[in-house]
């Protein structure tokens, strides 16, 4: 498939939290204020890049080559968790200050459904290295874009409506939520 | 058959050793020598992490009083108890600071001043204030009363009475958010036992300011005149006053005609009661 | 049979993973599109949740304190395995129709949370009973979501139809924002219920709270500005 259609694909047309529900649980929780939003976008970013290069060398040279393609689940978990551990402790070590901006996010992004979900999914599209690097950028990019979005909404939201009793809190959140969705339904149309 | 399962569990394995053996070396190699002061610091510091101080939370700011010297009295909520506290665990002495809280400086309730319209909108100042003129008040100074300043505040600090925004200062940390969000500017940053302080942040000219508001600064330098610790000045029509000087006289308070001038526990006690 | 009660009462309506404690969404969201897909997704979570508590609960004592969450992990990822091959096996338009969202059982905050929060501390029936009320309770709140989205998305329940002809089905509610306009209103709904029962519902701690928790001052504004709108 073509590299660019890949790359849209993942970021507008299938995007991973408003269309493949991945990743719903952070992106609720993080996105309060567009600052942390913004460290939290790169942060999934970052982490799933390594994590879908990580997984997919495992797959394509331990696990492929041995028939044991029904480990991917296990293998995946171990590997993502390690890496996610091991970038912590580096970046704590190297560099504070990138620490401070997104490190704290780190460990909310390891068992997150997003990164496990779009390794499977290379798997399962059968992509090349460079295309489930491409798709798992344009899939995290597509989360950046949402979480900023939502977090903008929200802080704006949460000054000057009337929202309510019952509605105040996850409820209209989840409400704007659905307007983001169906507007990112419109993208359907991008691909044939 | 015994293949099938020994070189999945053998493969498996290899991983998760190796795995295993790289987070353990790098758990060593890159791990980060932490200031044990830091924790201790953590202690005493409140957790509010409402970042008056100037530090991103109170982990930056401990970390920064830890490593980087940064001046040791900036907690605003916690005060002097817990600047002493952080006095203790540097070892550095530590002089008490000003308690200090926020002060709205407008007086002009629905009482005392006009609407320009009646204002049917969102209920935010900043919004309402981007309006022609600055809002429906007839000031274009004075506090709206639309409640952002009681929105950010994280302490419930901050009611709307009448129409202008109140803040009881014993629920005040002086965070610094309303100072902050308030678009007109009219919160002021004040030592608590300044109880003399001028209720208006009105730079109309006199007549301007009579027309607009019936407590509103008309810039006669009655007080200016009356004030024998020079700690008071009238300067582009609006009264202030420099409250390393005052001394609490109540002088400037009984000569103001405009009753702009309030000493905040005497004359508006029945305010401050209302409030309480 | 007390306990059994219990651990059930609190997994199915007190402590209910989704409507209560907010997790799972992820899940919850994608596959409650119809009444089958939510019972098959339910019961397989169950399934997992109760295999995996009891295995946790007997090896809490083995389990070194440090390494127990990468242990409880691998020990859920291998129960999910089995579940995946066995659905592939024995239900395979299931397995279709839910697709990516069997292996992603493995990082499904319930399971991994209830092997933190119970199975380390309590005995291998107590975490079964445990396991098998939250899985029911997850189950339950799958297939509540389930229902309104199928009866209003496709007009039928379980593939018979239910709404009668003349129903144009809202296509909207089997896609995304279907998912998320239910879920916030029966979290609307519920919250209304906590309100009218005299407690605070919005708890300004709490992560996902965007309103705000304190009585509306405007009231205060109101009552002394002449008219209120």
């Amino acid at each position: 498939m073509n590299i660019l259609l890949i790359f849209i694909n993942a970021m507008l047309v299938n995007n991973v939290v408003l269309s493949r529900f991945l990743g719903i649980c952070s992106f609720l929780g993080v996105s309060k204020k567009k600052d942390a939003a913004i460290g939290m976008g790169l942060a999934v970013t970052f982490v799933m890049a390594m994590a879908s290069t990580g997984s997919w060398l495992v797959y394509k040279f331990l696990l492929e080559p041995n028939g044991l393609d029904y480990l991917k689940t296990v293998a995946f978990i171990l590997v993502i968790a390690a890496l996610v551990q091991f970038v912590e402790m580096f970046i704590k070590k190297a560099s504070p200050t990138l620490y401070e901006a997104l490190g704290i996010y780190l460990p909310l992004i390891s068992t997150n459904c997003a990164v496990l979900g779009i390794a499977l999914l290379n798997v399962q599209m059968e992509l090349s290295l460079f295309g489930s690097l491409v798709n798992s950028v344009g899939a995290a990019l597509g989360y950046f874009l949402a979480i900023v979005l939502m977090a903008s909404i929200r802080e704006k939201l949460d000054r000057v409506s009337n929202i309510p009793k019952s509605f105040q809190g996850l409820p209209i959140t989840l409400v704007t939520a659905t307007l983001m969705a169906m507007s990112f339904l419109g993208f359907q149309g991008l691909l044939k | 058959m015994l293949m099938n399962i020994l070189i999945p569990v053998a493969i498996l394995s290899v991983l998760g050793f190796v795995l295993a053996l790289v987070l353990g070396y790098s758990a060593d190699k890159f791990k980060v020598e932490k200031n044990p002061k830091i924790d201790e610091l953590l202690f005493v510091l409140p957790g509010v992490n409402c970042g008056a101080c100037g530090y991103a939370g109170c982990e930056n700011y401990a970390v920064n009083i830890a490593n980087s010297g940064a001046p040791l009295t900036l907690c605003a909520v916690g005060g002097p108890p817990v600047a002493e506290k952080i006095g203790d665990i540097m070892g550095v002495k530590v002089s008490t600071v000003d308690v200090m809280v926020a002060y709205v400086k407008c007086n002009g309730d629905c009482n005392k001043s006009k609407d320009k319209y009646e204002y049917h909108g969102l209920m935010d100042c900043v919004s309402a204030s981007a309006l022609p003129g600055g809002g429906a008040k007839s000031c274009s100074y004075g506090c709206l009363g639309l409640g952002t300043c009681v929105k950010v505040c994280d302490f419930d600090a901050i009611v709307i009475k009448d129409g202008i925004a109140i803040i009881d200062e014993n629920k005040c940390t002086s965070c610094g958010a309303c100072i902050k969000a308030c678009p007109k500017n009219i919160i002021e940053s004040v030592p608590i036992n300044s109880r003399v302080r001028v209720a208006c942040n009105s730079y109309d000219s006199a007549r301007d300011a009579m027309q607009n508001c019936e407590v509103g600064c008309i810039a006669c330098k009655k007080c200016e005149n009356t004030c024998q610790f020079d700690a008071i000045h009238v300067n582009n029509n609006l009264a202030k006053i420099d409250y390393a000087k005052c001394t609490q006289c109540n002088a400037c308070v009984e000569v103001c005609p405009k009753v702009t001038i309030e000493n905040i526990l005497m004359i508006n006690k029945a305010k401050r009661d209302k409030t309480a | 049979m007390k306990l059994f009660l219990e651990r059930m009462k609190n997994g199915l309506f007190t402590e209910n993973p989704l409507f209560v404690q907010v997790l799972a969404t992820c899940p919850a969201l994608a596959v409650s599109t119809s009444m089958i897909n939510a019972i098959g997704m339910g019961l397989s979570s169950t399934a997992v949740l109760v295999c995996s508590n009891i295995l946790i609960s007997m090896l809490r004592k083995f389990i070194p304190d440090k390494i127990r969450i990468p242990s409880y992990i691998v020990v859920i990822a291998g129960f999910v395995s089995a579940i995946d091959m066995i659905m592939e096996a024995f239900t395979p338009d299931l397995y279709v129709s839910l697709g990516i969202y069997i292996p992603l059982i493995v990082v499904n905050c319930v399971i991994l949370g209830r092997a933190e929060a119970y199975a380390n501390k309590n005995g291998i029936v107590a975490s079964m009973w445990d396991g098998l009320g939250m899985g029911l309770g997850f189950t339950l709140a799958l297939l509540v979501l389930g229902f309104f989205r199928e009866l209003f998305g496709a007009g039928t329940l379980f593939g018979i139809q239910i709404m009668p002809s003349f129903y144009v089905p809202a296509n909207m509610m089997i896609l995304a924002p279907g998912a998320f306009l239910t879920l916030s209103m029966i979290m609307a709904f519920l919250n209304y219920r906590k309100l009218k029962q005299g407690n605070s519902s919005t708890d300004i701690h709490d992560v996902t709270a965007v309103g705000v928790g304190f009585d509306n001052p405007y009231n205060v504004k109101y009552q002394n500005r002449e008219d209120a709108e």
